[in-house]
């Protein structure tokens, strides 16, 4: 068999990544390479031959960013409707700097991961990763790349993919409505802190209410529908997916009446018998419609505020949430019931002989799935500020699945990288990306267009934000059909327990 | 000791097991030799409670199984290497064993069972921490048996231990079934191989299309000239 120069995988880190240094430019340069930096170390084999490879296939890819990254700076900022980035900042140091972080991070990734101890090798990776990843929002900020809020977005996105992780990935369970605990939590922590009802919660509690709501609700739905067999649940998740927003849209005019007059009253036609229970003298606006909820309380933590657009104080509370989240999950796993989960997915039957309580052991995934969503929910209230039954739409589900199989079902690394993948593609570069054709197409086809009817029918015809879920379903098909296992199998991490 | 009585047991409306009655004592090798499709899986499987029987009674020491929820079979003394073995091919070799005593909470008996499993098994010891689904054919029969005894079971199910084996090995493992026996373990053995069954058993029983045909003494089922005919193949 011929040796390939480059694996599959690193041609498609190179192709994608080259293609966000493309539309993005300016100083996401420094970002971009030590992101495929990792990336390269992440994906050699852990030996010294590996560290030799990150080496060399690191420097090439940095290689390729920079000058992609020079290609936008030079031409296409030069194009009609671009954003304006402070390029001139950009001196040939940045360039060279980026293309020595990115062959540093590849190599030390390598190595790390090669290191006869691998206890400390992974000791060292943390590190590295939490490095990056304290210096990042300070970064952003002061080269203003505008980052900020489709990073912590997607982040609380990721949280609510590591949950579902549990539910699809651990539990093999399918559930195509786990937006409804995302808004369960949303809306528990606008009644609980917002005008809306006048209450003041401390945000600290509430997140932990919002987390138990989500699992009550997890529990009652999954009680009755778990111990029966096949695609009952995601039937099931799916319609509750969809009932939940509705039922928040329609609980702004609440009048109830007490049933027993009111069948008496219907019987004998006199409707002075009706004797009304709640919303009386007005009807009792519970949700606000449409109009959604705002302003939502914030958390307060040794004296900082967190406030809107003041990101640093929201990207390390988030980041630590994660972290913390992260390390739950991974005890979680190698604990009795992370066992039963690994067990019951490869055979059922052996499971039971063992002694796992089937039916159990997926309720148990199920709610703390429905838990993490619940959880995320609040946070993205609180950040947001704004909670209104359009957020909670079907593609939430969808968005969440996606970022759980591409990313590698069942495999903590892989799902929050494809979390982050899928969440600033669409919060982020699909715009970009749109912000770039646009120009491209101003400066050649429509100048030649005339019409004006024509023009708006050209832009939006190739509106890439409008494709959004297109896009994401043919990622769904394609991983389906090329790599089921995802981005990074999680056999890869069966062995570490 | 285990007593199984008058058992009727369907997949739907197909009619697999017409009426079993067995019966395995203390100390004893039972097998259960028959054709391909003749039930004996399915026996197994309803003794262990993965099926429901919808008639008859299944006993171990006089306590009726037939009503006790499948995951709590094996706390009551039953555990079985299921035919195909369907050990968890992603766990290690020792992730596997564990799982065996799942049902249990006596930390020093786990202890005592493993270092049993690993006299018994030495080839398992030495693979501690390799990927189960990476085992070799007869490693991985050798792992579906010791992790049934995990569980310290008193009656230990057997379903075609020595399937798609190697003659070397096969005989390899029904040295280990006679030297688990001679150990105290109650076995109650399923095979197609019957000429290497009918010797190691005590006592045997011929099961035809969901009924049981022949029963008696292993030795004497040896020479019996519908058994030769019929599973012996001489
Ligand atoms: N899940 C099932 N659904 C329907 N019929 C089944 C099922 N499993 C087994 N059967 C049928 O029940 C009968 C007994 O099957 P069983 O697996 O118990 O046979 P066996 O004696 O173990 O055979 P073998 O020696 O080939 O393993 C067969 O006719 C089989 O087709
Ligand atoms: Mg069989």
């Amino acid at each position: 068999m011929k040796q390939k120069i480059l694996a599959n995988a690193e041609i498609a880190a190179i192709v994608l990544i080259g293609f966000i240094a493309l539309i993005t430019g300016g100083w996401s340069v420094l970002i971009l390479t030590v992101v495929a930096g990792a990336l390269v170390g992440a994906a050699a084999p852990p030996n010294r031959a590996g560290v030799l490879r990150a080496l060399i296939v690191g420097a090439l890819t940095a290689l390729i960013i920079v000058a992609v990254t020079f290609l936008h700076n030079a031409y296409i900022t030069q194009l009609p409707k671009q954003d304006a980035i402070p390029v001139g900042a950009l001196q040939p140091t940045t360039y060279g700097l980026a293309l020595l972080l990115g062959i540093v991070v590849a190599v030390l990734v390598a190595a790390l991961r090669a290191h006869p101890n691998k206890q400390r090798g992974r000791t060292g990776l943390l590190i590295l990763v939490l490095f990056f990843a304290v210096i990042f929002p300070f970064f952003e900020q002061s080269v203003q790349l505008f980052w900020a809020n489709a990073v912590i977005v997607s982040m609380i996105f990721t949280l609510q993919a590591l949950g579902l992780n549990i539910v699809a990935g651990y539990a093999g369970l399918l559930d195509l409505g786990y937006v409804a605990f995302f808004a369960i939590g949303g809306y528990t922590i606008a009644f609980l802190n917002s005008p809306q009802f006048n209450l003041n919660v401390s945000f600290w509690l509430i997140i932990w209410i919002a987390a138990a709501a989500a699992a009550l609700f997890g529990f009652i739905l999954g009680a009755p529908v778990i111990p029966l067999r096949g695609d009952y649940l995601a039937i099931v998740t799916l319609g509750f997916g969809e009932i939940v927003p509705i039922v928040f849209k329609n609980l702004e005019a609440v009048k109830i009446h007490e049933p027993v007059t009111a069948i008496f009253a219907a019987l004998f036609n006199k409707p002075e018998w009706v004797r009304c229970l709640v919303g009386c003298t007005e009807p009792v606006n519970i949700t606000n419609g449409t109009q959604g909820i705002t302003p939502i309380g914030r958390p307060e933590l040794f004296g900082v505020k967190f406030m809107t657009g003041q990101y640093i104080p929201w990207y390390f509370l988030i980041l630590a949430m994660l972290l913390l989240s992260v390390f739950f999950i991974s005890r979680l796993r190698s604990s009795r019931i992370g066992r039963a989960w690994v067990a019951m997915r490869e055979d059922e039957l052996a499971a039971t002989s063992m002694g796992v309580n089937i039916v159990r052991t997926k309720l148990t995934a199920f709610i703390l799935g429905a838990m993490f969503s619940g959880f995320a929910g609040a946070f993205y209230g609180s950040y947001v500020s704004f909670i209104s039954p359009d957020a909670f739409d079907f593609s939430i589900s969808v968005i969440v699945l996606c970022m759980v199989i591409l990313g590698g079902t069942g495999s903590i690394t892989g799902v929050i990288l494809g979390g982050l993948i899928i969440k600033m593609s669409d919060l982020l570069f699909l715009d970009k990306f749109q912000t770039v054709l646009g120009g491209v197409l101003q400066a050649t086809i429509f100048q030649s267009v005339k019409s004006q009817a024509m023009t708006n029918f050209l832009e939006s015809l190739f509106n890439a934000s409008q494709y959004k879920l297109l896009l994401f379903g043919l990622i769904l098909v394609l991983m389906m059909r090329f790599r089921p296992q995802g981005l990074v199998p999680s056999a890869s991490e069966d062995a570490i327990t | 000791m285990l007593q199984v009585k008058d058992v009727h047991t369907y997949y739907g409306n197909i009619h697999a097991l017409k009426g079993i009655s067995l019966n395995v004592n203390q100390g004893e090798v039972v097998t259960l030799i028959g054709s391909n499709g003749a039930g004996k899986t399915t026996t197994l499987r309803t003794i262990q409670g993965l099926l429901r029987p919808r008639t008859g009674s299944i006993t171990l020491n006089g306590e009726e199984l037939t009503q006790v929820p499948a995951h709590l079979i094996t706390t009551k003394g039953l555990s079985q290497s299921p035919e195909g073995r369907l050990i968890f091919t992603r766990m290690t070799v020792l992730e596997n064993l564990e799982m065996g005593a799942f049902a249990r909470s006596d930390k020093d008996g786990i202890q005592r069972d493993l270092e049993r499993v690993f006299t018994t098994f030495p080839r398992l010891k030495e693979r501690v921490k390799q990927r189960a689904g990476t085992l070799s054919g007869g490693e991985q029969q050798m792992l579906a048996m010791g992790r049934a005894l995990m569980s310290n079971p008193k009656v230990l199910l057997l379903d075609e231990p020595s399937m798609g084996l190697a003659p070397i090995l096969v005989e390899q493992i029904f040295d280990i079934i006679r030297e688990l026996n001679q150990q105290g373990t109650t076995i109650l053995l399923v095979e197609q191989n019957a000429q290497a069954a009918l010797q190691v058993a005590h006592r045997a029983y011929v099961l035809e299309t969901g009924k049981i045909t022949i029963s008696g003494d292993a030795k004497e089922l040896l020479e019996d000239p519908r058994v030769i005919e019929a599973y012996l193949g001489l």
